[in-house]
């Protein structure tokens, strides 16, 4: 990658260190060093995933062991707590139960508006919850090699309950919905809505999902087929994701 | 990419979104692999073991940045296990630093403008660039790469200097990717 400013030789320099610390060669500090970078340069990071596709055929060269059947339930233990351990349970009923009638409702506003794409909910109406700052997010998609889909910015108001995007850059969604997600800590996404297919448009938030809608929760825009995901869940690829902050 | 690769993308996404029934299926396909390079790096079961739980206790928290990436999921889910031991390793056997690393072998390194190759699956070509590498150098980047060796052990396994080893992969690094974007 080459940016303005960068001579061939630092570029050359920085290459070498990012194919360093793929193949595996440095030091415990030094990976540690690189790491940070990765983080904070997204020049660097892409280099490093190049490297990391790059190598990646050399993979072949690892066996395929089967893990002891102990180890799956050990991490779901860990990230979902004992009792919530759900992954015997078929995939609908890890649906929150509102969702079905949220994304009825929303189909059914289509059909209404004749095209004009929007969310709304039953408790739109509904005495809205108290103030606090407004919320804020830039969903992007992450560093990493490849097309990037689209850039929105996001506004929440919390008087009003009304999340709005605005498309910065979009990709062409055709016959396809953009569905927008609040994900918040390892619990399963919710959808809040379906967006126009340009990404700009608002969703009322409906009052449960308020009080979760808070600082630090992430955003999602995933492209669905045309009316929002069949099943619940996302099932297509995720074109931008961004966290809220204060503001 | 292979149905397979597909999939893994696929079910990524659905991880980025918390779906636990995705995370375990995710598990199932990748699991096997990502056990063995975590038993090939570190050499112990009981090691590979916990590992493997780090690892994909990783992925679950790394599939929301990873998955608007747009990068082929499979080489991450392997570059995210064979990160996980090598850190491991590293941290439990330190190896000196490199005495005197000046840059001195890549200082006068350069590489011609690169190619708008960043969209192209290259995992193919590698396998040609690695053929136009000395043997003995193709053979050291490849043990670092599977085996997870520092500079210092590489060094030992072919009996040279450390710092000869450091030049001859760097050098190498720099002719792998001149011939990739070729």
């Amino acid at each position: 990658m080459t940016t303005p400013g960068q001579s061939e030789g630092d570029r050359a320099r920085d290459e070498v260190l990012a194919g360093e610390y793929v193949l595996g060669v440095l030091s415990a500090p030094k990976r540690v060093e690189v790491e940070e970078r990765i983080r904070r340069d997204r020049q660097f990071a892409l280099i490093v995933r190049r490297w990391e596709q790059n190598l990646s055929s050399l993979n072949e060269e690892y066996e395929i062991v089967a893990p002891p059947s102990l180890v799956l339930p050990l991490i779901e233990a860990r990230l979902f707590g004992e009792a919530q351990s759900r992954t015997s349970r078929p995939l609908a009923q890890q649906l929150w139960t509102s969702l079905a009638l949220w994304r009825g409702v929303a189909l059914a506003s289509i059909f209404l508006l004749g095209g004009t794409l929007f969310f709304t909910s039953q408790q739109q109406e509904a005495r809205p919850v108290a103030g606090g700052p407004s919320l804020v997010a830039d969903l992007s998609p992450q560093p990493g090699i490849g097309t990037a889909a689209m850039t929105l910015a996001a506004r929440y108001d919390r008087t009003s309950g009304r999340l709005s995007l605005t498309p910065v850059a979009a990709g062409a969604a055709d016959q396809h919905s953009l569905e927008l997600w609040m994900i918040k800590g390892n619990d399963p996404a919710v959808s809040l809505g379906i967006l126009p297919a340009d990404g700009q448009g608002s969703v009322t938030i409906p009052d449960k999902v308020r009080p979760q809608l808070s600082e630090g929760v992430t955003l999602a825009v995933s492209l669905e087929p045309y009316g929002g995901s069949p099943t619940g869940s996302a099932t297509g690829p995720i074109l931008a994701v961004g966290r809220t902050r204060a503001r | 990419m292979t149905a397979a690769h597909e999939e893994f993308s696929a079910l990524i996404s659905k991880v980025a979104l918390r779906d636990r029934a995705a995370f375990n299926r995710l598990y199932s396909l990748a699991a096997p692999k990502l056990f063995g390079i975590c038993l090939r790096i570190l050499k112990d079961r009981t090691d590979a073991e916990d590992a493997l739980q780090e690892v994909f206790i990783k992925v679950w928290h790394g599939a929301e940045r990873f998955s608007a990436s747009h990068t082929s999921a499979y080489p991450w889910l392997c570059a995210v296990a064979r990160n996980h031991s090598i850190d491991l390793l590293r941290s439990r056997k330190p190896v000196t630093e490199v005495l005197g690393d000046d840059g001195h072998d890549i200082a006068d390194a350069t590489l011609g403008p690169e190619e708008a190759s960043l969209l192209q699956s290259e995992g193919r070509r590698i396998d040609r660039c690695m053929q136009e590498l000395d043997s003995e150098r193709a053979l050291a980047v490849k043990k670092a790469y599977v085996e997870g060796l520092s500079y210092q052990e590489l060094a030992e396994h072919h009996g040279v200097p450390l710092n000869t080893m450091r030049t001859w992969l760097r050098r190498s690094l720099l002719k792998l990717r001149e011939c990739m974007d070729r």
